[in-house]
Parts: C-alpha cells; structure tokens; sequence
C-alpha cells in the first residue's frame, strides 16, 4: 500500500553563493506533494523555484531539511547515489528541452529504457506507444534540429514519460514555446495526468498553466506564499 | 553506447578530422621510420655477414695456434643442409711500400673463388683475385691513391712471420675495391690465402668463416659445431659486429625519441578534442545525468569516444603508410651516404607485422589514455551546475 504523499519536504534550507554574495535560495521550505497532483509553482525570477524544483528532481542537495520521496528519506544520500531513484522514479521536462541532438526522435525516446536495460521488443513497444502518444511517430526518424520547439518539447514529454515515473518535474516547459503550443504541451501534460495518475509539479510563470494547474504553489523570496492554492 | 559514441565522434567533424589526421600523421611516421630502420638492419646485418664475417668464425685454441686439419673440419660443417659454404681466413697487418713511400697495411687472406662468391667488396679497377697467382692483391680505393697505384702496378707487402722475423713479397696489384668505409679503405689489402700463408711462413689458417642458407639458423648451428668440436671456438656473426650493434642501439634511441613525440602530440591532440567536445555539451551530460545516467556510464561514453578518434587514426594510419611504403619503394629514391661512406643507397622501407602492430597501438592505447582525466572530470560535473552552463 503507497503513502498518499510522494514528496515531503520538511524545513528546507538551501543558499548559494554567486561570487562574493551568499544568496538565500529557500528558507524554511515545508512542502508535500500527493500522488497524482498536477501543481504548479510560480513566482517572480528568483524566488526559488527552479531551486526547489532541483531538490524535488533529486539533482541538488539542501542545506538542512529533510526530503523524503516515494516513502525513502533521501536526505543524507549522496547526489551520485540518487541516480537510480532519477531514472526508476522521475522523469524531467527542461525549458529548453534538452533532447540529444546526435540521435532522433525515437532514439532520445528509447535512452532511458537502454539505461534501465529494458529487452528490445519491449523497448520497441513502449516507444512507439509514447510517440504516437504525443502525436510524433511520423517523426521517429527526424533529429532534433528537424523538428519544431513544440515538437522538440513532446519528444521530451515523451522521454520522460517512457521510463513510467512516478513523478515529473518540469522546469517552466512552455516558456520557449508561442502560445498556441503551449497550449498544446499544456493539455498534453494535463491529459496524461488524468489518464495516467503520474504526479506532475511545474514551474512556471504562464497564467494559462497556472489556470489549469489543481494546486498552485507560490513562491516569494525563497518562500511558500500563503496564497497557495489547493485543488 | 557505442552508437552514441560514433554519432558523437562525427558530431564536430572538422574537430575530429584534424585529430584523426594528427594521429595518422604520427603512426605514417612511426611505421615509414620503423620500416626504414628494419631495412637498414637487414641489410647492414646481411652485408656484414655475407660480405665479410660470415655467420660463424671458427678459431684454434689458443687462438694464435691456427687451424691445421681444415680440410676434414670443412668437409664435416659443409655436410649440414643448413651451411652453405665455409671459407678460410687468415688477417695479418704489416707495411706496404711502392719503394717511394710505405703505408701500414691490414690485410685480408682469402681463398679467391670463396671471395668472389661473397662479393666482398665492390671493384672500382682491374679484376678479382685470380685463383692460381699466389701473389696479387687487391687494393682498398684509398690505399691505392695514397700508394699511387694501379692494376698492373708491383708493391712490397712487408710483415713479421709466426716465428717473429720479418718477411717480405712482392705482390702485383690485380684490382682496386671500395667497401663504402673510407677508413678501412685507406688500409684494406686483400690477397690470396696461399700467399699469405706463404708471406707468415705457415700452413696453418687463423680462422673457418661458415655462411649460412638462413641468418635465423646461426645460434642452432653453433650449438651443433660446438658439441662436434668441444676443442674449438666459436663466435657468431652478433659478437663480430659491434658496429652494427652501434647502428641498431642509435635507430632504436631515435625511434624511442620519435615514439615519445608522437606520443606527446597524439595525448595533446586528443585531450583537446574531448576537452571541447565535454565542454560544448556540457549542458547535455547535465540532462543524461538528470535522466538517471550513471557517472560511470559518462565516463565510458567519453572514454570510448577517444578510443574510437585512436581506432580511426591508427587504421588510416595503416593504410596511409602502407601506401607510402609502396611508393617510396618502387620510386627508386636514393639517400646520400651516411657518415664514413662513400656511397649513398636505396630509401627502402620494409613494412613489419611488428612496427605495424606497435604503431597501431601506440594510437590506439594513447589516445584512449588521453580521454581518461577528461573523461573523469566530465563524470563528476555537477548535475546543477551542468544544466545550468551556457
């Protein structure tokens, strides 16, 4: 029997330094996430977003805190050590997409499966499955910089997706993207949600994702807002 | 993995292009000076042995005591497939005089059939030795010159005998040879042994030359002959030959010190290839790594990928060479005499399974040790820090 919370962030603190300056990123950051949410996380440039975002992702580490994620505290585990959790447990959507450009749409698809060593026909199948998913198995073939920013952006969608995470983090994923495809992107994430039960926690500052999010989280200096809104 | 490493190897092409070549350059360079060297051995060993040592002396014991029963000794070392002729020896040094001037002399008794069998040397004037006159010579080139003779001339040959008193014949100048070695050739007299023999007052030789079919069946015969001959010494042509030793101990060094910059430049070039390459995707090992790529996965994929730059740059390096080789070969280039010759020779370049094989690797293996702490520093980024490089 699953906890009902994916994610449990207590009195997280975390600071960097940007040259000579240590900046606050988060303070006192209580947070938890349920299973099947889609949330989102706005807030003006630097308020801690894309911080929390890293810690969630499990790619950083904070001060002080605990994180606990999928019923395992994380806190005191090294970031190399967290790298089976990232492949088994998350999937990642960047602003800028990040597909690897020296292989096509199908390839960038499989790579997550080729880590987890998934037999070939099954690979085959989930692949072509989450490709036609996100309405691009014409495009299988093409590379990267054959595609389009909003066909990039599903392709990444559609990596993230294969390897059937229990969480995906997505770093402001229709910022690069005009606004009818994101619009796309946005029902895409929000149908698979529905469909799938797969909890999704964005970043961003698109009043349309904010809308159709079914909890938003705002930030404000490093810190949760009280304005946060529930489902 | 590999796949991925491959498309990446021919992600910047210009880069790679340069790499590759900087290492085909350096295997070309390894393998035509290495094939150069092989030849040079081979032929400088040979010559030696055919023209003037043979493959095996024999000597009495005590050396100076000289060999009496030659010919049984012959007939039972000729009796082996793998010897192909035996030759008597005898070297003695003295004076040599035109009655104007005298010059010191060594000199080399022969038997002259075995000799002009040999081609010991390289007529410049007149004929070989004859093998019935028991009194004509030949003359080293500079000999000759310094004596102002020619074919046809008379000279004393003046020495002391066996038994210590001094000896003197008349000997006619039947032909002039140059050997290449300028200094022996200002020294060099070559007479029959029987005149020799006659000169010393003895009937005994200093030494039995034997000639192999094959150089590689000289340590076998030798152990052969001394199980025969308990009473006799031997030395092999290896023990003979300090100045071909020279040659390969010098070519050795300089092909060691061309190894070490073409292992330099190979480890340079290469580094920086991949330094780049982990610098440009940079944000790319940011999002494998963030996807759940392992760091000892990174490290492989960089690490193969300077391995496949050394696999390509060797096998081009291969056939390049392979490819010059042929041409230098069949284009008939000649190089000037080396230092104390007089002669220049053929460029020829003898393309071993061993210098390949050693070139090919020197690029393989230092073009993948030359990824590793590159490799190794893009395995440790910072998943944070990575994604976020610009």
């Amino acid at each position: 029997m699953h906890d009902a919370t994916i994610l449990r962030l207590t009195s997280i603190d975390k600071s960097y330094s940007l040259g000579r300056v240590l900046v606050r990123a988060l303070s006192r950051v209580d947070l938890e996430i349920a299973r099947g949410e889609f949330t989102a996380l706005t807030g003006p440039s630097g308020s801690g977003k894309t911080t929390l975002l890293n810690l969630i992702g499990c790619i950083d580490k904070p001060d002080s805190g605990a994180i606990e994620l999928d019923g395992r505290d994380i806190t005191a585990v090294p970031l190399h050590r967290l790298v089976h959790l990232r492949r088994d447990l998350l999937g990642y959507i960047f602003q800028t997409f990040n597909l690897v450009p020296v292989l096509t749409a199908w390839e960038n698809v499989e790579y997550p499966l080729q880590l987890r060593n998934v037999p070939r026909r099954e690979r085959r199948e989930r692949v072509g499955r989450w490709l036609e998913e996100v309405g691009l198995l014409a495009q299988a073939k093409q590379r990267p910089d054959q595609l389009s920013g909003g066909q990039r952006q599903r392709v990444a969608i559609a990596r993230a997706m294969v390897g059937e995470p229990q969480l995906v983090v997505a770093d402001e994923p229709t910022a690069n993207l005009d606004s009818d495809t994101a619009a796309h992107i946005l029902e895409l994430l929000a149908d698979i949600n529905t469909r799938t039960g797969c909890t999704f926690v964005f970043s961003t500052h698109d009043p349309a994702l904010v809308a159709r999010a079914r909890r938003v989280i705002a930030m404000h200096d490093g810190r949760i807002a009280p304005l946060a809104r529930a489902a | 993995m590999l796949n991925l490493a491959v498309r990446n190897v021919f992600r910047n092409r210009r880069r790679s292009a340069i790499t590759i070549a900087v290492i085909v350059f350096g295997a070309v360079g390894l393998i035509l000076f290495g094939g150069y060297k092989a030849t040079t051995f081979r032929g400088l060993r040979e010559s030696t042995i055919r023209g003037r040592i043979g493959h095996l002396q024999i000597f009495p014991r005590p050396a100076d005591a000289g060999l009496t029963d030659v010919a049984s000794l012959r007939r039972t070392i000729e009796s082996d497939s793998r010897v192909q002729s035996t030759a008597a020896q005898i070297t003695l040094m003295g004076l040599i005089s035109n009655g104007e001037k005298s010059e010191s002399f060594m000199a080399t008794a022969v038997e002259p059939e075995k000799d002009r069998a040999m081609k010991a040397q390289k007529l410049i004037a007149g004929t070989d030795l004859p093998s019935t006159e028991l009194d004509a010579v030949l003359l080293g080139a500079g000999l000759a010159k310094s004596m102002k003779a020619k074919p046809g001339d008379f000279l004393t040959l003046m020495t002391t005998t066996k038994s210590g008193s001094l000896n003197a014949i008349d000997v006619r100048v039947a032909g002039v040879f140059a050997t290449g070695v300028k200094e022996f050739d200002e020294r060099a007299v070559k007479m029959p042994i029987l005149g020799a023999q006659q000169l010393l007052q003895t009937t005994s030789v200093e030494k039995l030359l034997v000639l192999l079919g094959n150089t590689d069946d000289t340590d076998a015969v030798r152990r052969d002959i001394e199980r025969r001959f308990p009473q006799l010494d031997l030395k092999s042509w290896s023990q003979l030959a300090p100045f071909y030793h020279q040659v390969v101990l010098l070519f050795n060094g300089i092909f060691g010190f061309l190894g070490l910059i073409v292992f330099a430049v190979v480890i340079f070039s290469v580094a920086n290839t991949v330094v780049m390459s982990i610098f440009e995707r940079t944000r790319e090992i940011g999002t494998l790594m963030a996807i759940g790529t392992s760091r000892a996965r990174i490290w492989r994929m960089f690490f193969l990928e300077g391995m496949l730059i050394g696999l390509i740059g060797g096998l081009a390096g291969l056939a390049v060479a392979a490819l010059l080789a042929a041409l230098i070969n069949n284009g008939n280039v000649m190089l000037p005499p080396p230092p104390g010759y007089t002669v220049g020779y053929h460029l020829k370049i003898l393309l071993q399974p061993q210098i390949l094989i050693t070139s090919f690797l020197i690029s393989l293996v230092t073009a993948t040790l030359s990824s590793i702490l590159p490799a190794l520093r893009a395995s440790r980024m910072k998943v944070v820090d990575a994604l976020g490089h610009i």
